[in-house]
């Protein structure tokens, strides 16, 4: 009886929920529009996409947008930058902060709420704060448009929230497994690489591929370090292409440039979507 | 226990150099250089003159950095009110029962991954595109000619038409910290609300929203810090001089420090960057606290 008042109880809701459905399903179709349509457009001439035909191909996919996008307006300097930029900094920045959030996590000492405020408190820290004394610093030492330097401002801005995020996952664990390791005479450091960090690997997955669409997509940062096109990342390359390819008219190759930077977060936003979602809330809601 | 020292210091000092290096060494290196006259952003400290609040008065009498100021206050209040409400209502609609949530809710949070960049250019080159766009064919279809002709990108439109297209893609983060707060609201309250026969606005008003304060105060933060670090977006939708309608602090502080266009004739102050930068600092901080003292975070702490 109970059920079955329950089900009624859900179809009016169903009925209820009507309004919110078409709300939302207006909301999701309208972001693949979006995206279907400079998916399209990377596929047409700039001529077809003035005209009022523009999706029926009629000169076939254009997949020499793609061509011309990638070698001759560097996309894939940039991509490759952006590739090298990403995969180290994400490599070492687990390095750095996973022992980092072990410790705090796991030992008491003197100072280590201090340090784990001082962690929390660069998540508030607006970029236009900093940035100044770095440039300073980086002209001075004449390391502006260094691949290194670059690399080296993706670790350490990333760093404390990576920590922070891996803070809740260390804790989580049980203090049995030390116990363990340490009667079979395993010392507190072999303890951490060989049996503690693998233990937190699905943290350590999802802020990697949060770290990765952040790198990927900085702006600000590389914008004013990076100001060579040989050094560039995709998102500063983007920009100055876009401005660049407005004027010359080349619309359908701007739209392959767009499509060739979003397409490695968007596919990994297809395949890891889930874990990305929980990842969100997870870093976010003690923060 | 010596062992463990030797182990805490060297497992946590690459973390707290790379925050000491790039966090709190410039931050305080900043607020110092917002107190003097400095030119160009790396003159040695030596060449600092010490001028008080000059810089921050200079600001104050400057119309572009008040229009900027005017600018986040809108985006933080309009954007922010327009943001939230849509979010709690995507957040209640797709825990209350709905299906297919999974799919709803990936891909509206998915314009978050893409890059700013990518976004930006389809919302100028075809949302807003007055010979093409989606806005143009769908009021043209609809006979509406004065909306089918508007420039959305035209100097009266150019603000609100840069807010709506920031704000589509801010929704899908705000609406997954409501959801995972909602969720964690136990189900025999919202079951038992339904079988009394408490309609949904009443349970949203009697059970969700009072569960909701702390992750309100998550969400206030967190808007408040995206708002003071608005760059691109204004960059985008101007992108070659500033214009009153989408400057932000931050874009006049790139021009007052790096400069880039000659046109503006903005001269170089490296201090009164840094003060913009201590502004934005101090916004963030007051924000912190009020958010602390309206929402008391002992109530319910999900």
């Amino acid at each position: 009886m109970a059920t079955k008042s329950l089900r009624t109880l859900d179809s009016n809701n169903q009925r209820r929920l009507l309004p919110s459905y078409i709300l939302i399903i207006t909301w999701v179709i309208f972001t693949f529009i979006l995206i279907g349509w400079v998916l399209f457009a990377s596929l047409s001439t700039s001529q077809e996409i003035f005209s009022d035909h523009m999706f029926r191909f009629k000169t076939g996919f254009h997949f020499d947008n793609y061509v011309r996008a990638w070698k001759t307006q560097r996309v894939s300097t940039y991509f490759m930058n952006s590739v090298l930029y990403t995969a180290v900094s994400c490599t070492t920045i687990i390095l750095i902060a996973a022992p980092a959030a072990y410790v705090l996590s796991r030992f008491r000492f003197k100072g280590n709420s201090v340090v784990q405020n001082l962690i929390a408190s660069a998540l508030g820290i607006p970029a236009i704060m900093i940035v100044m004394p770095l440039f300073s610093l980086v002209s001075r030492m004449r390391l502006t448009n260094n691949r290194w330097l670059l690399i080296f401002l993706y670790i350490s801005m990333n760093v404390p929230f990576t920590t922070f995020f891996l803070l809740a996952f260390f804790k989580n664990l049980s203090t049995t497994y030390e116990e363990a390791a340490s009667i079979d005479g395993c010392s507190p450091m072999g303890t951490f690489w060989r049996i503690m960090l693998p233990l937190v690997q699905p943290g350590l997955i999802t802020v990697t591929v949060f770290n990765f669409i952040t790198i990927w997509n900085e702006y600000f940062m590389s914008m004013i370090f990076a100001n060579k096109p040989q050094v560039r990342p995709v998102s500063v390359g983007l920009f100055n292409m876009i401005q660049a390819m407005r004027y010359t008219g080349d619309w359908g190759g701007m739209f392959a440039s767009v499509v060739i930077v979003f397409a490695p977060t968007f596919l990994l936003y297809i395949f890891l979507s889930e874990r990305i979602i929980a990842g969100v809330t997870a870093g976010a809601i003690k923060g | 226990m010596k062992k463990n020292r030797l182990m805490i210091v060297l497992f946590l000092t690459p973390a707290l150099l790379c925050y000491l290096l790039v966090f709190l060494y410039p931050s305080v290196r900043t607020t110092v250089m917002s107190f003097f006259k400095v030119e160009s952003v790396s003159d040695p400290i030596s060449s600092w003159t010490f001028n008080g609040l000059e810089n921050y008065r200079t600001l104050w009498a400057t119309s572009i950095f008040k229009q900027s100021m005017k600018n986040i206050a809108r985006i933080w209040f309009a954007g922010g009110l327009g943001v939230m409400i849509v979010a709690l209502f995507f957040a209640v609609s797709l825990t209350n029962g709905m299906k297919g949530v999974k799919f709803f809710r990936s891909v509206i949070y998915l314009p978050n991954v893409v890059s700013a960049i990518a976004m930006g250019t389809m919302w100028i080159n075809y949302v807003y595109n007055s010979s093409y766009g989606l806005l143009h064919n769908i009021f043209a279809t609809l006979r509406l000619a004065v909306l089918s002709e508007t420039l959305w990108t035209g100097p009266d439109n150019l603000f609100w038409s840069m807010l709506v297209a920031y704000c589509f893609g801010m929704v899908g983060y705000h609406m997954l910290i409501f959801m995972a707060s909602i969720e964690q609201i136990p189900r025999d309250y919202t079951e038992a609300a339904l079988i009394e026969g408490a309609n949904a606005f009443q349970r949203f008003y009697k059970i969700t929203l009072p569960f909701l304060r702390g992750c309100f105060r998550t969400n206030l933060v967190m808007w408040t810090v995206f708002t003071v670090g608005f760059f691109v977006w204004a960059q985008l939708f101007s992108p070659v001089n500033l214009s009153n309608a989408t400057v932000a602090p931050m874009n006049y502080m790139y021009e007052l420090v790096f400069g880039s266009s000659a046109s503006t004739g903005t001269m170089r102050n490296s201090g009164a960057g840094a003060a913009i930068g201590v502004i934005m600092m101090v916004i963030v901080i007051i924000a912190f606290a009020l958010t602390n003292l309206i929402v008391r975070s002992d109530d319910v702490e999900l």
